[in-house]
């Protein structure tokens, strides 16, 4: 898959309910192939659009295309979809489950059998597979749910919180394994509101709040955009390139270091080699950049406010 | 249509491979043949034989009576025929005849009554019973002719109601052939004579075509009852299954891999078809245990004629437990995809619960006379011809077209009740942590 092909297409999408606007003139695309972070605070309208791309539910309003297809049952097939609240049959053998929601994805008992075989195996959860749902812990029985999700070998997976519940070292290993399905080519849609690992696995990401698409692009645009050119410095000597106005537009002493506001126009490289130049010494020079925690906390607060 | 069929093959599965659907499947007919065969073998369990002293001061009865109690003579008495009815049996208990044949014995101890006063025998006599010499004892009166006479008859078994009902008999049976005897009549004449009518029993339908009238009764009731637990008892299947989807969030990936509609139509046929093979079983063992029982019982001779049970009427069954399936089991999906949880779902429930024990009632009024005005409507009615109409077929095949009438209302209302389940459930499963109020169901509906 080529990286400029568009997996999902939303355009202008809108879903009332009664009163309520739960997604409101919603567009993005998604690019095949990498990993989407779908962020927004609880209430944002996240899972009413998740469902509308599964074809749980219909926009009243707006296109959603996926691989350029209207939704059908047939996107439906090509789909994996781990919803947040999810849970298994209680009493019924791990294997007759997984049976169950590969056929209702079209997969023929043989390829899924295989397919159950090897997930389980992937997951270190082969001896389990006769066992009961009650029998098995809580993340086990998360693990079956994911393996659920990717059985039919879906072109498009879409995971709502998926660690949520997860030990750590359980996290690690689910984040593997979507690493390894991404470069298989795999478009994945990622759903949460934990922006540190957000911020490791995604390529691009969308923030919505209260019904509306706040602020979207590849994490590098969108921390880009979001930085206020600040560097933190620290260094001895090199005060007459600092009091430089066509360089530097305000400087904000801290203890032991200096926070300088770039002028603009003025480019961290330039300043950089002007000190350098000057024959200062320079023990710490960064670009201060957001994390997507602050970005997120700054636009949901200006959003509500 | 593969996932329809993936979803009706998982229902399917899940109760029939289930181990209770084995236990209830099979312990129906074994509990039927119990309740057929184990009375007979409760009473074919002889007791001891009962030691009795007959204290005749006439001489007269007591040898008739012993005669009448010696072994031949009561295994005659218990296998005549129709014909050797004679005026002491009456038509109660046919259990009774089992026990008989069975064969109740007596020893009789000879007790010699010379002189003694009435109080003196009974204080002796008592004595023997505790000192357990005897069972029993009987006094004869001498004035045994008069409608004064009482026959005292003492017992430490006065609770084996068959042999004080042999020995009542027999006593009665000796008296009277003493009083023939003293009026110079001929009792072979008199038994002759006053035989009972052979009154057969045959009930005709509208076509004309004869029915045999007894255990229709029973045969209709059974079949009232089968439906009633089955139609319950799935409907319960099916809340239960449709609230664990929902309240283990398994909709939310159900809903996004198949159409609601296939998914509520596939679970409804799934379970039906499972509810389907356990009656074609209970009807099978049903129809195998009939035909062995009444064997068995004409062996002992009892009548006992069963209601014409053709191919035809088990399809009607099939068709009624089918539209009576599909409406029950709608009514509780639909209340299950509005609850949260399975105890919540059983307050509503009370609704189709109402339903099914007054169809039930209803079926008596059917029994009873099924040509009648109220059992014509009660046996078209949705809701509660899936058990009265198979009910009044039994008792009483109704025209034609009053049963396509039936299937017919009954099908109008499976199809209004899916159409609004439908509605119900695409909105209520994916509806968590509360209950669906009525209006609002009522907007679900209309905005589908």
């Amino acid at each position: 898959m080529s990286e400029n092909k568009t997996t999902l297409h939303v355009e202008n999408v809108s879903k009332h309910y009664g009163e309520f606007t739960a997604v409101n003139n919603l567009s993005f695309d998604v690019r095949a192939g990498r990993v989407f972070g779908f962020l927004g605070p609880n209430g944002a309208g996240k899972t009413t659009t998740i469902r509308m791309i599964v074809g749980i539910t219909a926009p009243d309003e707006g296109l959603i295309e996926l691989f350029g297809e209207r939704i059908s049952n047939e996107t439906q097939n090509r789909i994996g979809y781990l919803p947040e609240e999810r849970g298994l049959y209680k009493k019924m053998k791990i294997v007759d489950q997984l049976r169950y929601f590969a056929a209702l994805k079209n997969v023929s008992q043989a390829e899924a059998d295989k397919r159950i075989d090897f997930w389980l195996e992937r997951m270190k959860l082969s001896e389990w597979k006769k066992k009961k749902t009650t029998d098995l812990s809580k993340g086990m029985s998360q693990k079956i749910q994911f393996v659920s999700t990717v059985l039919h070998n879906p072109d498009l997976l879409i995971l709502d919180e998926p660690f949520s519940g997860l030990d750590p070292v359980n996290v690690e290993f689910l984040i593997e394994i979507v690493a390894e399905l991404k470069a298989q080519g795999k478009t994945i849609i990622f759903s949460t509101h934990l922006m540190e690992t957000a911020e490791r696995l995604c390529d691009d990401i969308i923030l919505i709040n209260k019904s509306r698409k706040v602020i979207g692009g590849t994490l590098r645009e969108v921390k880009g955009s979001f930085s206020k050119n600040l560097i933190a410095l620290r260094c001895v000597g090199g005060s007459e390139v600092l009091e430089d106005e066509s360089l530097v537009a305000k400087i904000i002493t801290h203890a032991d270091e200096k926070e300088i506001e770039l002028a603009e126009n003025a480019d961290a490289q330039t300043l950089l080699k002007r000190l350098i130049d000057s024959g200062a010494s320079i023990s710490k020079f960064e670009q201060i950049e957001p994390s997507l925690n602050d970005i997120f906390i700054e636009k949901i607060t200006e959003t509500n406010a | 249509m593969r996932k329809f069929l993936a979803v009706v093959k998982h229902e399917y599965k899940k109760i029939v491979l289930k181990w209770t659907f084995l236990l209830a499947t099979l312990l129906f007919p074994v509990l039927g043949a119990a309740f057929a065969v184990i009375p007979a073998l409760i009473f074919s369990i002889k007791g001891e034989p009962t030691r009795m002293v007959i204290v005749d001061p006439t001489g007269k009865i007591a040898p008739r009576l012993k005669e009448n109690l010696s072994k031949e003579k009561t295994a005659k008495i218990s296998l005549r025929d129709e014909s050797a009815r004679d005026l002491s049996v009456s038509s109660q208990g046919q259990m009774k005849n089992i026990a008989e044949q069975a064969g109740e014995t007596f020893n009789f101890i000879e007790y010699s009554a010379d002189a003694k006063s009435i109080e003196q025998l009974r204080s002796e006599l008592t004595g023997k019973i505790t000192d357990k010499e005897i069972d029993a004892y009987l006094i004869v009166p001498p004035n045994y002719d008069s409608p004064a006479a009482k026959f005292d008859f003492f017992s430490r078994k006065a609770g084996d109601i068959i042999s004080n009902s042999i020995l009542e008999r027999a006593t009665n049976g000796a008296v009277r052939s003493q009083r023939l005897a003293d009026a110079n009549i001929e009792e072979d004449k008199v038994k002759d004579l006053s035989r009972n009518v052979n009154f057969s029993k045959t009930t005709i339908n509208e076509k004309g075509v004869e029915k045999s009238g007894e255990g229709i009764f029973a045969v209709a009731f059974i079949i009232g009852m089968m439906m009633y637990i089955l139609l319950m008892a799935y409907g319960q299947q099916i809340l239960a299954a449709v609230v664990e989807e929902k309240e283990t969030r398994i909709a939310e990936i159900l809903f996004s891999s198949a159409k609601p509609f296939e998914l509520m139509m596939g679970k409804l046929v799934g379970v039906g078809l499972a509810g389907l093979t356990q009656l074609a079983i209970w009807i099978f063992s049903a129809l195998v245990l009939a035909g062995i029982g009444l064997s068995q019982m004409s062996a002992m001779g009892i009548n006992f004629s069963m209601p014409d049970i053709t191919p035809l009427t088990v399809a009607y069954f099939f068709i009624f437990f089918l539209l009576g399936f599909f409406i029950y089991a709608t009514i509780y999906a639909l209340i299950g995809s509005m609850v949260t949880t399975v105890q919540e779902g059983g307050q509503f429930a009370m609704i189709p619960i109402v339903l099914l024990v007054f169809g039930f009632y209803m079926s008596f009024t059917v029994i009873r006379d099924p040509n009648s005005t109220a059992s014509f409507w009660v046996s078209i009615a949705p809701f509660l011809a899936p058990i009265t109409m198979p009910v009044r077929i039994l008792a009483e095949t109704p025209p034609f077209w009053q049963i396509a009438l039936a299937i017919l209302l009954n099908g109008l209302a499976i199809a209004g009740l899916v159409w609004l389940a439908a509605r119900v459930y695409r909105v209520g499963m994916l509806m968590y942590g509360k209950r669906a109020t009525i209006p609002e169901v009522w907007k679900w509906i209309r905005q589908a």
